[in-house]
C-alpha cells in the first residue's frame, strides 16, 4: 500500500519538476548549441554541439575569454556580504520589534515595511546621487552597505517568528540573569535556524541576481558583478544568445548551489529546540 | 646653489610637460567592439602625444540613464556617442559642443558623406553642427531570392513602384503543405518605426508638421498608411502581428515565414547568422510610392558628441574627428550599417564579396548619397512607442488596427489626441 | 506576569535598532522622500527640476489609460498572491514528504524563482506562440480547440503574464511555507493519528491553523511582491497590446527610464505606494481576527 502511494508520489513530484525545471533545462540545452540553432521553428531538442569536439566552447569562451569567473567571484563577495549583513541586522531588529515595547516601534516597523512597496526604479537615481556624494562610486559599498544595515522581508520574518516564541522560555532565561543581550544571542537567534537559512538564501539570491545597481554603481571592469557581464552580450541591435543563455547557466548555477546545500537546515527540523511538550 | 637650480629647472619642466599633457574621457555604447576601439585609441595617442584618452562602455540601456545623470551631476565625459534620437533634447538644451567652426574650417568635408552632417543638423532641430556622425542606417527591402525564383518574379530594384510590389506579395504568399494556414506570408510588418516610416518617407509624405511641431500626417503619409493597412486586411499578404507573438520579430523573414520585409539595415547580421545558406536573400531599395522619389531615403546617423563643458575642447574635436572617421575600421562596424567616413564605405572590403546579400555594397552606397528623413523628435519615444514602450504610442495604435481591434479613422483620431498630446508638452 | 511587563528597558530597543535604523532613514528613507518631492516637479534627469505642484498627480488621474492601468495592477495581484499562497503551500506539503530524492524535488521546484526573468519570457512566450508554441499545437491537434493568441490578445495578455510570473514564484512560496511547517512540533500530528485522524482532517486542523502566522507573512509579502512585475512584462508583452497588460509599476519603468520623466513617474509610484500601502495597512489591521500563535 505503502509502496502504490509512493510511486504515485514520485509521479506527481516529477511531472511538476518536469514544468518547473524546463526553461532552465532550455538554457543548459542551448549552452551547448550555437547561435543559429536556438531560435530554429520549431525549436530543436537536440543542441549540436553536445558530444562533439566543441561541445564545452561556448562555456570555454564564456568563463576564459569574457572573464566570468571573476565576476562570479565578485558577485559572490559582494552576495555573501549582504546576506550576511541581512541576517545581523535583521535578526537584531526583528527580535527587538517582537519582544520588547518601546515609543515609535510600531511607526518605525511602518515606516520599514513602506520601503518595500517604494519601486526601485524611482528611488535609483536619488540613491545614485546620494553614493556619490558619499563617494562610493565603482566600489563594492553601494551594494553591500545598505543591505548590511537595514532589510525590510528580513526583519519582518524574524519578527513574526520571534513573536512566536513561548513567553516562559523567555522569563525562564531572564530569570536566570540574561539581559536583552544574552537572551537574544543565547535563547532566540538559535531558535531561528530555519528563518536564519531561508533569509541567507533569499538575500544571497535578492544581490546575486540585482542588476540594476551594479550597472549604475560599477564602471571599472574588475568589478563587475556576473549579471553586469550577462549585458555585454546584448548589443544595440542585437543578442549574442549562445553566450547570453551560457552565461546565464554559469550565473544561476551558484544560487542552486546554494540553496542545495543549505535546504537540509531548512528542514533538519526542530528535534533540540526544546519548544515541544 | 647650481643643484638646487638645477633642480627647480627640472621640476618646472615636468611641471610644464604634465600640464601639456591633457586626458580625455570617451563614452561609447558598443561593448562588442571594446578591444578595437582600444587599439584605435592607440593608434590616435601615438600620433597625439600630449593627449590620453580613457574608454569607458556601457551597452545602451544603461548608457542613456547614466549619461543624463552625469549631464545633471555636470561630470560629462569630453567625448561621447549620440544618437539621432536624443541629438535635439541635447543640443537645444546646450549639453552640446557647438562644432560649425570646427565643421567649416578644419574638416575635410569630401572625406565624409557630407549630406549625414547635414541630417545632424536637421536632427538638432538647430542650424547649427553639434554632432559628428560615424554611422549611418537606412531601412532597406529584404527579399527572398529563392522564394521569388520559385515564383518566377523579377527582382526588385530601386524603380520599383507599390504596384510591383504589390503584385509580388500576391504571388509569394503561399499555402505549401496544404494545411489551410499560410506557411509564406508576402509581406511581414507592424506598427513599428521602422516599418512605418519607410513607406511614408517612400511616398514622399510626412507624419510631423516641422513647422508647428505637430502631428499633421499629410495625404501621401495617409495614403502609404492605408496601403499598408490593407496588406493585412483586404489583399491578405501579410499577418496580423498578434499571429506572430513569441517569435522575434527580426526572425520572420530569416525563418522563411514571409518572403519580403522592411527593416533597418543592421538586420544584415541576424539574417546571415539565421538564415546562414539556407536561401539566398538580397536587399533592394524601399518601393517608390505613387507619389515618392527615389533622391530620399528614411534613415539616421550615429553620432560623436562633445561636452559643452569640456575643458579641452581643441583637443576633443582632434579625437572627436579621428574616432568618427579615420580612426575606424571596418570591423568595427556591424554587417548593415554604413561608415560616415568614404574611404570605408567605397572601398572593395564594404562590399564583404561572398557574403549575402551580394548586392549590399551597391544599394547602401546608393542610399547613403541620398536626403535622409526620419520622424524623431523631441519625445519621440514616447509618442511613436519605442522600446520598452513598443506597445503604447502610434506603433500600439497602429497594430491595434492590423490585429481588426479598431478602425482605421479611430486609430488616426486617438493618435491625433495622444501624439499631440506628448509634442505640446516638449514644443510649446 | 502582568501584562504590558517587559524584560527590556526602552532604551534596549533602540540599541537593537541602531543598524536598521541608520540604514532605513539614510538608504531607504531618504531617496523615497527625494522621490516624493520630484513627484512634484518636472525632471528629465539632465536638467534642473521645475516644481509643477500637483500637475503630474492631476496628468495621471485624467489619462484615459490610467483606469485600466490600475484595473490591470489589482488583476495581475490577485492572480499572483493566490496562485503563489495555493501553490506554495501546496508545494511545500508535497516537498516536506520524508522520502528519498526528496531534495532534488526541493532544488528542482527552486530552479524557476532564480532563473532570469528574461529566460522564462522568452521561453514562455515560445510556449504560448499562437503558430508553433507547444501549447497551441496541443490545445489543437489534441483538443481541436482553436486558442487565443495569449500574449497578442488584449483580453489574455495580462492573464497570462501574471499566470507565468505566479509558476516563477511559487517556489520562493514554497521555501517561506516549508519554514513555517517546520515550526509545526510533530508530536501533535503523531497524536492526532492516534486520536485516530486522517491526514486531510490533520491538515486541516492542525497545520492550516498553526501556519497562520507563516501564511500572514506569506501573504503580506506576497502583496507587495505582485507589484513587481516589470521584468516579466517586459520580457512577454511590453505592455501591450495597447495598455491590455500595462501595470503600474511598469509605467513607472517606462516613463523613469524611455521617456525620462522622473517627475512623472515617481507621482505613479506614490499612487502605487498609496494603494499597496491601503492594503497592507486593512491587512494587518485584519491579522488579529486570523492568526493564531502557536503557543
Amino acid at each position: 500500500m505503502k509502496f502504490v502511494s509512493n510511486v504515485f508520489l514520485y509521479i506527481l513530484l516529477s511531472a511538476i519538476a518536469v514544468i518547473m525545471v524546463f526553461p532552465f533545462l532550455w538554457m543548459v540545452i542551448n549552452s551547448f548549441n550555437s547561435e543559429e540553432n536556438i531560435f530554429r521553428i520549431p525549436p530543436t531538442l537536440i543542441p549540436d554541439k553536445l558530444f562533439k569536439k566543441n561541445m564545452f566552447e561556448n562555456y570555454v569562451v564564456v568563463l576564459r575569454d569574457y572573464n566570468f569567473l571573476r565576476y562570479a567571484l565578485n558577485s559572490f563577495i559582494v552576495a555573501t556580504s549582504a546576506a550576511l549583513g541581512q541576517i545581523f541586522t535583521c535578526s537584531l531588529a526583528g527580535f527587538a520589534f517582537a519582544r520588547m515595547n518601546f515609543r515609535g516601534k510600531n511607526l518605525i516597523f511602518s515606516l520599514l515595511l513602506m520601503t518595500m512597496m517604494v519601486p526601485v526604479q524611482v528611488t535609483i537615481i536619488p540613491e545614485f546621487l546620494l553614493m556619490m556624494k558619499l563617494g562610493w562610486l565603482d566600489t563594492f559599498l553601494p551594494l553591500i552597505v545598505p543591505s548590511f544595515l537595514v532589510g525590510s522581508f528580513g526583519t519582518f520574518m524574524y519578527k513574526e517568528f520571534f513573536e512566536n516564541v513561548p513567553k516562559d522560555l523567555e522569563d525562564a532565561a531572564a530569570i536566570d540573569g540574561a539581559g536583552p543581550f544574552k537572551m537574544f544571542f543565547f535563547v532566540f537567534f538559535p531558535l531561528a535556524k530555519v528563518q536564519t537559512v531561508t533569509l541567507f538564501i533569499i538575500a544571497f539570491m535578492n544581490n546575486w541576481n540585482d542588476l540594476l545597481r551594479p550597472v549604475l554603481y560599477i564602471s571599472s571592469e574588475k568589478l563587475m558583478t556576473i549579471t553586469m557581464a550577462l549585458t555585454q552580450f546584448q548589443s544595440e541591435y542585437e543578442a549574442r544568445w549562445n553566450y547570453l543563455l551560457t552565461g546565464g547557466v554559469v550565473a544561476i548555477l551558484p544560487l542552486l548551489i546554494v540553496y542545495m546545500l543549505l535546504q537540509r537546515y531548512v528542514v533538519e527540523g526542530m528535534a533540540h529546540t526544546g519548544l515541544k511538550g | 646653489m647650481k643643484k638646487l637650480a638645477l633642480l627647480l629647472l627640472l621640476i618646472a619642466f615636468s611641471v610644464a610637460l604634465i600640464a601639456e599633457t591633457v586626458t580625455l574621457e570617451y563614452w561609447m555604447w558598443d561593448p562588442s567592439i571594446k578591444d578595437k576601439v582600444e587599439k584605435a585609441i592607440a593608434k590616435f595617442e601615438e600620433t597625439h602625444p600630449n593627449i590620453k584618452v580613457n574608454l569607458t562602455v556601457m551597452e545602451p540601456k544603461n548608457y542613456w540613464p547614466k549619461m543624463r545623470t552625469l549631464a545633471f551631476t555636470k561630470k560629462l565625459p569630453d567625448v561621447f556617442n549620440m544618437s539621432s534620437g536624443y541629438l535635439e533634447e541635447w543640443a537645444k538644451n546646450k549639453f552640446l559642443l557647438d562644432l560649425t567652426n570646427y565643421v567649416e574650417n578644419d574638416l575635410d568635408k569630401d572625406k565624409f558623406f557630407f549630406n549625414l552632417f547635414e541630417a545632424g543638423k536637421r536632427i538638432s532641430g538647430t542650424d547649427r553642427y553639434y554632432a559628428i556622425p560615424f554611422a549611418l542606417v537606412v531601412t532597406v527591402l529584404y527579399y527572398n531570392k529563392d522564394a521569388f525564383d520559385e515564383a518566377g518574379i523579377p527582382y526588385p530594384d530601386e524603380n520599383w513602384t507599390w504596384d510591383d510590389f504589390l503584385d509580388a506579395a500576391k504571388r509569394l504568399t503561399k499555402d505549401k503543405d496544404g494545411d489551410g494556414e499560410i506557411d509564406q506570408w508576402g509581406f511581414w510588418f507592424y506598427g513599428r518605426y521602422a516599418h512605418v516610416e519607410s513607406w511614408i518617407y517612400a511616398n514622399g509624405g510626412r507624419l510631423i508638421n516641422r513647422e508647428t511641431m505637430r502631428f499633421e500626417p499629410d495625404e501621401n503619409a495617409l495614403e502609404a498608411l492605408k496601403f499598408l493597412v490593407s496588406l493585412v486586411k483586404e489583399h491578405k499578404v501579410a499577418p496580423m502581428p498578434k499571429e506572430m507573438k513569441g517569435i522575434r520579430q527580426q526572425d520572420v523573414f530569416p525563418r522563411g515565414l514571409a518572403a519580403m520585409w522592411v527593416d533597418g539595415s543592421w538586420n544584415i547580421e541576424n539574417n546571415r547568422k539565421i538564415i546562414g545558406d539556407k536561401f539566398r536573400w538580397g536587399i533592394a531599395p524601399v518601393p517608390v510610392g505613387p507619389h515618392g522619389s527615389k533622391d530620399v531615403a528614411y534613415g539616421w546617423p550615429d553620432f560623436v558628441a562633445i561636452s559643452a563643458t569640456t575643458k579641452h575642447p581643441k583637443e576633443a574635436w582632434e579625437f572627436a574627428k579621428f574616432i568618427a572617421g579615420e580612426g575606424l575600421t571596418l570591423d568595427m562596424y556591424m554587417a548593415g550599417k554604413i561608415p560616415s567616413y568614404k574611404a570605408l564605405t567605397m572601398s572593395e572590403e564594404f562590399d564583404e564579396v561572398g557574403k549575402q546579400p551580394v548586392e549590399k555594397g551597391k544599394v547602401l552606397r546608393e542610399l547613403a548619397s541620398r536626403k535622409l528623413l526620419n520622424s524623431f523628435t523631441m519625445g519621440w519615444s514616447e509618442w511613436r512607442g519605442y522600446g520598452a514602450a513598443e506597445s503604447m504610442g502610434l506603433n500600439g495604435l497602429i497594430d491595434a488596427v492590423l490585429n481588426g481591434e479598431m478602425a482605421f479613422d479611430e486609430m488616426l483620431d486617438q493618435a491625433y489626441k495622444n501624439v499631440n498630446r506628448v509634442l505640446k508638452r516638449y514644443y510649446k | 506576569m502582568k501584562k504590558g511587563f517587559s524584560w527590556y528597558k526602552p532604551w534596549h530597543g533602540w540599541i537593537f535598532l541602531i543598524p536598521t535604523l541608520i540604514g532605513l532613514f539614510v538608504f531607504r528613507i531618504g531617496p523615497i522622500i527625494f522621490a516624493f518631492f520630484m513627484s512634484f516637479t518636472d525632471w528629465n534627469i539632465m536638467l534642473q527640476p521645475t516644481w509643477i505642484g500637483l500637475d503630474n498627480y492631476k496628468e495621471l488621474f485624467t489619462d484615459p489609460n490610467f483606469y485600466q492601468i490600475l484595473l490591470n495592477t489589482f488583476e495581475f495581484s490577485l492572480i499572483y498572491v493566490t496562485g503563489t499562497m495555493v501553490f506554495g503551500l501546496l508545494l511545500a506539503v508535497l516537498v516536506n514528504s520524508k522520502i528519498k530524492g526528496i531534495k532534488f524535488f526541493r532544488t528542482a521546484y527552486f530552479t524557476p524563482v532564480v532563473t532570469s526573468a528574461v529566460a522564462v519570457g522568452i521561453i514562455w512566450s515560445w510556449i504560448l506562440s499562437p503558430k508553433y508554441g507547444l501549447l497551441n499545437v496541443i490545445l489543437e491537434k489534441w483538443f481541436g480547440v482553436t486558442p487565443p493568441s495569449w500574449l497578442g490578445d488584449a483580453k489574455w495578455a495580462l492573464p497570462t503574464v501574471a499566470f507565468v510570473q505566479t509558476w516563477k514564484m511559487m517556489g520562493y512560496y514554497m521555501i517561506i511555507y516549508l519554514a513555517g511547517l517546520q515550526n509545526i512540533p510533530s508530536h501533535l500530528y503523531e497524536a492526532a493519528r492516534i486520536d485516530g485522524a486522517s491526514k486531510f482532517q490533520s491538515f486541516w486542523r492542525i497545520t492550516l491553523p498553526l501556519l497562520s502566522p507563516t501564511t500572514f507573512f506569506a501573504f503580506t509579502i506576497a502583496i507587495i511582491d505582485s507589484f513587481r512585475n516589470f521584468e516579466i512584462i517586459y520580457t512577454m508583452t511590453q505592455g501591450g497590446p495597447q495598455y491590455a497588460s500595462t501595470t503600474l509599476v511598469y509605467s513607472v519603468y517606462v516613463n523613469a527610464f524611455v521617456f525620462y520623466r522622473m517627475g512623472y513617474a515617481s507621482a505613479v509610484a506614490y499612487v502605487l505606494l498609496g494603494v499597496v500601502g491601503l492594503i497592507t495597512w486593512i491587512n494587518f489591521l485584519l491579522k488579529k481576527y486570523w492568526v493564531q500563535r502557536i503557543y
